[in-house]
């Protein structure tokens, strides 16, 4: 039925819609309840405004515009009019709870302590103390307040959302679970269901569940943002955009709730379109933001940036803990320090090795992470390995696993999946180059691993190649490609002597047509190879090989 | 990257094929003992070569054999360090390549030890049938073993993807209903505003208008739109809600001057032989050819709306039956 609508919705509840209700209950006015049954509480304070500036008054009128503020989510309003009520001689001191319960979703702690200590005691104090001592990480007074929550409906359903927010998903979905049993239409627990599932990664589960809500209140926002979410995770951003494309347009302008979610999660959707635009004013407002915007950096290969978002994090959820381990882990890389290594493997480790993480592709890609740091490559293939169906065309993933592949000496495997990796950035890499080279060497491909170095611009990355080919293909009997790379390191580099190497590598050409495994031809070229050296043995070495040749008919120049 | 295996600290040393390797090196001068072989046939010659070759590289040119023994020296430095860096560099490198090499060499151990697959073996060509001369050359092959260039790995960190958000559960922090009733917010429905939200500026207007109480909080808010080309929904919004308004409120009410029969009474149903006659005959059109003034006084008749005097009060009386026709909706057909 949504997606029919053919106009958007007008400013809201229409006057005109109003007005039929109007006929009906044969007043001239709405009254307060209408617009508080609809949840239209932006109509009910401005009645409640209005009636105020023409002096009729409802009861209570002051309590009732903090009341539809607060509910709203207009918290800094609902702040001011409570903190006026407080001002006046007949106050209720119930006032300052409402005033903590406001200041408390700002953010304001410590305010909303103060206020809260003002208030009689009661259960709702008692949830909110319970809240504060969890958010200031005061364990002892949390365990307190605990103590004091009985087996009522709010309060257990206070505790369950601190369940959630420890990551303690299962313990908040039995409370949950107990109270739909008792009670069949508390349908808002459904979505908070739903919303452990996704967290536990359950995204089908979640969806699921989700359905029933939606299905009796289908325009509902947070439902409809956690089934946006479920469809990002189980199927892409596409998919998720459209389901708040959805929300955005059946929702009235002056519909302000949640906007700063909405927008934040359509730069998720959009794989970070607009990140730098719409994301820095959310830090502290949503908690993703800051761990988003560092993503966002560090896919823009701005490691430093990433870093500074993140250094005075406080890492809690496993998330915070892999993003601070990334990000130290590229940072003591490109600077070369030994402490951000050391943290980043602490924290891989740390997750990997967790209960919740440790059969998760996060948790093993960190048990990876944290055993390549270590140059452990055994313990790094096992882990890529438990995981590597997900990552066929991944190239960090391919970059890491061939390097470990490689490590083990498997170089036929790492040369193809070094092969596959396809992103420029990984291509121009020394670390890629040169072990890509020894791959080709291994595997008897010296030819290829010499390209390489042709490829290459003088640097010294491709001087350090040169040494890596001529030692490898000596090793390896491909003697052609090791007197090559002699010969060139031997004119870049004239202080050096690679005589000694180049004497060998040549002679070892002429071994291998010896042996018929080099065509004879190729003994033209060794003779120039050799004269480039001034060595003293030059001379000699170039005698027997003429001898050979005369002898069988090759031509020498 | 070298760094790196520092972290391995704790690790114990056990093995130094890079040491012993080192010694392989070495032993070539107790493989001199038949080397001079090649070199006697060649030293003459290649006296020659050495004095200009080798005068700049070297003032120690006592014998052959000395004078390679140091360069070997000289060229082992050069060989291990990566990236040609400058001398000073290339000290500290040096200690960090060494570390390094120690302990790799646990890792590395396998591949050090036994040679990979495929790699040269001078066995293989032992049984050539070549002069002595050229096996002697060959030997040239094995006095050179090749250096063990150690390779930097990079760890490509696996970055997250971007996570979503989904906010936090409603934790029953909340303000109860100033009356004392329950609102079931959190239990029955979310608690969360509905999507539909009145337009303040506009409910006020029409609260004002409903209760007559103009001025006291008209237009206290004007919004404005920023760039409404590319936002065109609010000003569209806007325009439906206030047309809305307008068609809600009574039209503007005109007292007239004599009684006038009201607007139902005028819908009311033609007699059945008007109406039988109407089927066959065409109203009177605007073509009919008299004045306006009598057009007008002969379709009020039709009507049966009274005509006094002027005739401004029958004709808005006229168009109000025809505005309440047009939108009857028994009349709008799809």
């Amino acid at each position: 039925m949504i997606l029919s609508r053919v106009k958007p919705a007008v400013g809201g509840e229409t006057p005109a819609s109003i007005g039929e209700k109007k006929k009906k209950n044969k007043t001239k006015v709405p009254r307060l309840e209408e617009y508080l049954q609809q949840r239209d509480y932006l109509g009910a304070l401005t009645l409640l405004e209005f009636q105020r500036s023409i002096g009729e008054k409802e009861e209570h009128a002051d309590l009732w515009i903090g009341y539809c503020a607060f509910h709203l989510g207009d918290y800094k309003r609902a702040i001011e009019e409570y903190k006026s009520l407080t001002m006046q001689p007949d106050c209720s001191a119930e006032v300052w709870v409402y005033l903590a319960c406001a200041m408390f979703f700002l953010g304001l702690y410590k305010e909303a302590e103060e206020a809260a200590s003002k208030a009689p005691v009661s259960p709702l104090q008692n949830r909110l103390l319970f809240h504060l001592a969890h958010k200031f990480n005061d364990e002892k007074r949390l365990m307190g307040f605990h103590q004091n929550l009985e087996n009522v409906t709010e309060d257990q359903l206070s505790l369950a959302s601190i369940h959630y927010m420890r990551s303690h998903y299962q313990e908040a979905i039995d409370i949950y679970k107990r109270l739909l049993l008792q009670n069949r239409d508390f349908l808002a627990l459904k979505v908070y269901v739903a919303l452990c599932y996704y967290k536990l990664d359950y995204y089908d589960v979640s969806q699921e569940v989700l359905a029933v809500y939606l299905q009796s209140i289908p325009d509902s926002t947070i439902a409809l943002n956690l089934k946006a979410c479920n469809h990002f995770r189980l199927y892409n951003g596409k998919a998720a955009e459209k389901e708040l494309k959805n929300l955005i347009d059946i929702s009235s302008c002056s519909f302000e709730f949640a906007k700063e979610l909405i927008r934040h999660n359509l730069v998720v959707f959009r794989g970070g379109e607009g990140a730098l635009q719409v994301l820095p004013p959310l830090i502290d407002v949503i908690p993703e933001a800051r761990l988003n915007l560092v993503i966002y950096y560090l896919r823009q290969d701005d490691v430093q940036e990433a870093y500074n978002l993140i250094q005075d994090l406080v890492p809690s959820t496993p998330q915070e803990y892999i993003l601070k381990g990334v990000v130290n882990a590229a940072l003591g890389q490109e600077i070369g320090s030994r402490d951000h290594l050391k943290i980043a493997q602490q924290f891989f480790q740390l997750v990997g090795g967790s209960a919740s993480e440790c059969d998760t592709i996060p948790g093993r890609q960190c048990m990876a992470s944290c055993f390549f740091l270590l140059r452990q490559f055994e313990d790094v293939l096992i882990y890529l390995n438990s995981v590597k169906g997900y990552f066929y065309n991944d190239d960090t993933f391919n970059f890491n696993y061939a390097q470990a592949k490689a490590a083990l000496g498997s170089y036929k495997e790492a040369e193809e999946v070094f092969l596959l990796i396809q992103s420029e950035k990984i291509k121009n890499d020394y670390v890629y180059l040169s072990w890509l080279a020894r791959c080709y060497i291994m595997n008897q491909k010296g030819q290829l691993a010499w390209e390489l170095y042709l490829k290459m611009g003088t640097s010294s990355d491709s001087f350090s190649l040169l040494q890596l080919i001529a030692n490898d293909c000596y090793k390896m009997g491909q003697f052609y490609y090791a007197a090559k790379a002699f010969d060139a390191l031997e004119k870049l580099d004239p202080g050096s002597n690679y005589w000694e190497g180049k004497r060998g590598a040549c002679v070892g050409i002429f071994q291998l047509i010896l042996a018929n495994k080099e065509p004879k031809e190729t003994l033209k070229e060794v003779v120039p190879l050799l004269r480039n050296s001034g060595n003293p043995q030059v001379e000699y070495i170039i005698r027997v090989l003429r001898k050979w040749a005369k002898e069988n008919r090759v031509l020498l120049s | 990257m070298d760094r790196v295996e520092r972290l391995q600290d704790a690790k114990v040393l056990k093995n130094q094929p890079y040491d012993e390797s080192l010694e392989v090196n070495d032993a070539e001068e107790v493989a001199s003992v038949y080397s001079p072989a090649p070199q006697d046939h060649a030293q003459s010659e290649s006296r020659q070569r050495s004095s200009r070759g080798r005068g700049l590289m070297s003032a120690n040119s006592s014998s052959d054999e000395l004078d390679e023994d140091s360069k070997r020296q000289e060229r082992k430095e050069p060989m291990s360090i990566q990236g040609g860096a400058s001398p000073n560099e290339e000290e500290e490198e040096e200690e960090e390549e060494e570390e390094s090499d120690e302990e790799e060499t646990e890792d590395d151990d396998d591949d050090e030890a036994a040679a990979p697959e495929g790699a040269y073996d001078p066995a293989h060509y032992a049984n050539l049938p070549v002069s002595t001369e050229v096996k002697e050359l060959f030997q040239y092959i094995t006095r050179y073993t090749p250096q063990s260039v150690d390779l930097d790995h990079s760890l490509r960190p696996f970055i997250p993807d971007f996570i979503p958000a989904v906010g936090d559960i409603d934790a029953f922090l909340k303000v109860p209903r100033p009356d004392g009733q329950s609102d079931s917010l959190g239990l029955l429905v979310l608690d969360e505003p509905s999507v539909k939200q009145s337009d303040p500026t506009v409910l006020s207007l029409w609260l004002s208008e409903e209760t007559k109480q103009h001025g006291a909080a008209e237009l206290k808010k004007v919004t404005s739109v920023v760039s409404p080309q590319l936002n065109p929904r609010p000003v569209d919004s806007w325009v439906d809600s206030i047309g809305a308004l307008h068609r809600s409120k009574p039209p503007a009410s005109v007292q007239y001057g004599r009684a006038m029969p009201d607007i139902d009474s005028l819908m009311q149903e033609w007699p059945p032989e008007m109406e039988d006659l109407l089927g066959r005959v065409d109203l009177p059109s605007a073509r009919l050819r008299c004045d306006l003034d009598q057009y007008c006084d002969l379709v009020c008749a039709l009507l049966d709306i009274p005509v006094y005097g002027g005739r401004i009060q029958a004709l808005h009386l006229l168009f109000s039956l025809y505005l309440e026709f047009r939108d009857f909706q028994h009349f709008i057909r799809t």
